[in-house]
């Protein structure tokens, strides 16, 4: 569906994107990672036509972007950073004249203010919006022109838990509907709730990429729920192991930072220690391949 | 391409800015009406002095179109920077307020976009200056009336009144052309930047300094001054003149379409190879 072919991108002396290779299975939701200044941006909007690439191409169904300009975009919708509009103009109006742009009819643009959340509010102006709003109207623009294949940049920027968690359900939906979703976002465990498909970059190039069940089996340390009668004596007990990396405790469980071959050891400790264990359930982390493959842990933002 | 031109005229129509032209008309027209209601007298004196060694001048030869032909001939050093108010706008607000992250990342081409912003500023343009007539002719045809227009040059040249508003047509017509150039040349410097601000110094320095180097008689500026585009800015003049120099006015307008496909060229070069980085 979406493919690039050794892309590469240089500001100055700085090279934003070096020799980039990415494969967008078609249905699936692709998350794109990277730390700040990665070249996320960059490779998206190579792939959306504002930014020529130095060397390589974009192929959207096979077409080149580099060669057939905007029309491969032709079934693309598309929100790369925040989402800006006319702000003295209504959202409605704003529609309309990104739906002639598209050649869309104009009753397209009902369904997706109501899918977005903002058909009461589609009249007013997009000056009296806040970021959320604006960034669901961004969402709304994207749907626009019944992509089949959407490409999002950072989507959930600005929006509220719930707002985040509306996004999500969308990006669910349209899955399901056979979109293609390609998505980059800071948030690692919102890519690994929805993303069936992954790639990390940084510095301009590609770290690794797969699925996501390929992508967590990397990992050597996951995240383990233990739930337990006496919460604060196991965390007693295992806070000062040194192969425990982390602790989080909630009301009847924790969550430990830990590698695999030593879960088995900590079950046998707690036990041995008259703590009663009801259930461990092993849950990998995005945030841990992230952090390995990245191999910094402060350059998360 | 029509559907684009309507979007870049809501867009044009939805800003503050594009007003001012507007406005400003519309708060000096009336004054310059008014005064020439109780201060033509002198201009009377002045024309009948110049007309008197051939003409015996009866009646008032003061009229909207002398009060038009005046006007045109105060304003047209101002008119451009109410034209560049729109023009200045047309690329570089998009540029800064993030819209073409949207606009450009459709199945539209470039150069449509682009063409489609120019062709609106054309629209305004030509709405100004049509703005501008409305008031001098029409709302001063009601209040100095209508009559011959006497257009003293290099000689005098008298005008029916059903000449007199074909003239006029087609003067304002040019003028028109004239402005369209104007803001082709602010579009380009639009191009180029990411302020709409730049657009409108640059454009007005350039045509500042036309004018500066044509009414300044030194050999070297007299050599210089056709290659200027200002020099060709009073062809509407030509309107006014007996016969029509029709060959002028096609030579005239000619340079000034070379230069305007030339701005335009520059703008849609530097568009078309514009990261969107914004």
């Amino acid at each position: 569906m979406l493919e690039t072919k050794n892309l590469s991108k240089s500001f100055g002396i700085r090279k934003a994107v070096d020799n980039l290779n990415l494969e967008i299975p078609k249905g699936s939701v692709y998350g794109f990672l990277g730390p700040n200044g990665s070249g996320k941006s960059t490779t998206i909007r190579m792939m959306t036509s504002l930014i020529s690439p130095d060397e390589g191409e974009v192929f959207i169904r096979g077409k080149s972007v580099q060669k057939y300009g905007n029309k491969a975009l032709s079934g693309v919708g598309a929100l790369i950073e925040r989402a800006d509009f006319h702000k003295h103009l209504s959202a409605k109006t704003n529609l309309e004249m990104l739906a002639r742009m598209d050649g869309t009819k104009p009753d397209r643009i009902e369904y997706v203010l109501k899918r977005t959340g903002l058909s009461n509010r589609g009249n007013d102006k997009v000056k009296t919006y806040s970021q959320g709003m604006k960034q669901r109207l961004g969402i709304a623009q994207a749907l626009l022109s019944d992509p089949a294949l959407l490409i999002l940049d950072e989507p959930t920027n600005g929006l509220d838990p719930q707002g985040m968690k509306e996004v999500r359900d969308l990006i669910g939906e349209l899955s399901s509907e056979g979109i293609t979703i390609f998505i980059s976002s800071h948030l690692l465990d919102e890519v690994q709730k929805i993303c069936s498909h992954a790639a990390i970059i940084n510095t301009g190039k590609m770290i690794t990429s797969g699925s996501m069940s390929t992508l967590l089996k990397q990992s050597d340390v996951f995240v383990t729920e233990i739930t337990v009668d006496q919460v604060s004596k196991a965390n007693e007990l295992l806070s000062p192991l040194h192969w425990i990396h982390r602790i989080d405790l909630s009301d009847d469980s924790l969550s430990v930072n830990i590698e695999n071959e030593k879960i088995p050891e900590m079950i046998r400790l707690l036990v041995q220690n008259n703590i009663q264990v009801s259930s461990v359930i092993p849950r990998a982390s995005l945030e841990e391949v992230f952090l390995s493959e990245i191999g910094a842990e402060s350059v998360i933002s | 391409m029509i559907g684009l031109i309507k979007n870049e005229l809501l867009v044009i129509t939805g800003r503050w800015r594009s007003y001012i032209g507007f406005v400003g008309i519309s708060i000096l027209m009336p004054l310059i009406l008014w005064g020439f209601t109780y201060g033509s007298e002198s201009i009377h004196e002045q024309y009948s002095r110049q007309l008197g060694g051939s003409f015996m001048v009866v009646g008032s030869i003061f009229n909207s179109f002398l009060a038009t032909y005046i006007i045109m001939n105060a304003l047209w050093i101002h008119i451009p920077f109410l034209v560049t108010l729109a023009a200045s706008d047309a690329v570089a607000a998009d540029g800064s307020n993030g819209i073409f992250r949207i606009t450009l990342t459709r199945p539209v081409s470039r150069l449509k976009i682009l063409t489609s912003k120019l062709l609106a500023s054309y629209v305004y343009t030509a709405a100004l200056l049509i703005f501008c007539a409305f008031w001098s002719l029409g709302v001063g045809s009601l209040v100095l009336g209508t009559g011959d227009l006497i257009v003293i040059d290099k000689g005098i040249l008298i005008l029916e009144q059903s000449q007199a508003w074909l003239r006029m047509a087609l003067g304002f017509s040019l003028a028109i052309l004239v402005m369209c150039m104007v803001a082709t040349l602010c579009f380009m410097f639009s191009a180029m930047v990411n302020n709409g601000v730049g657009p409108i110094i640059g454009a007005m320095f350039l045509i500042i300094v036309g004018y500066l180097v044509i009414s300044i008689p030194l050999d070297f500026f007299n050599k210089i001054e056709p290659y200027l585009f200002v020099t060709y800015f009073d062809v509407w003049m030509d309107a006014f003149k007996e016969p029509i120099p029709w060959n002028d006015i096609g030579k005239k307008l000619g340079i000034l379409f070379l230069y305007s496909s030339m701005f335009y060229g520059i703008a849609a070069f530097v568009f078309n190879r514009k990261d969107i980085k914004t």
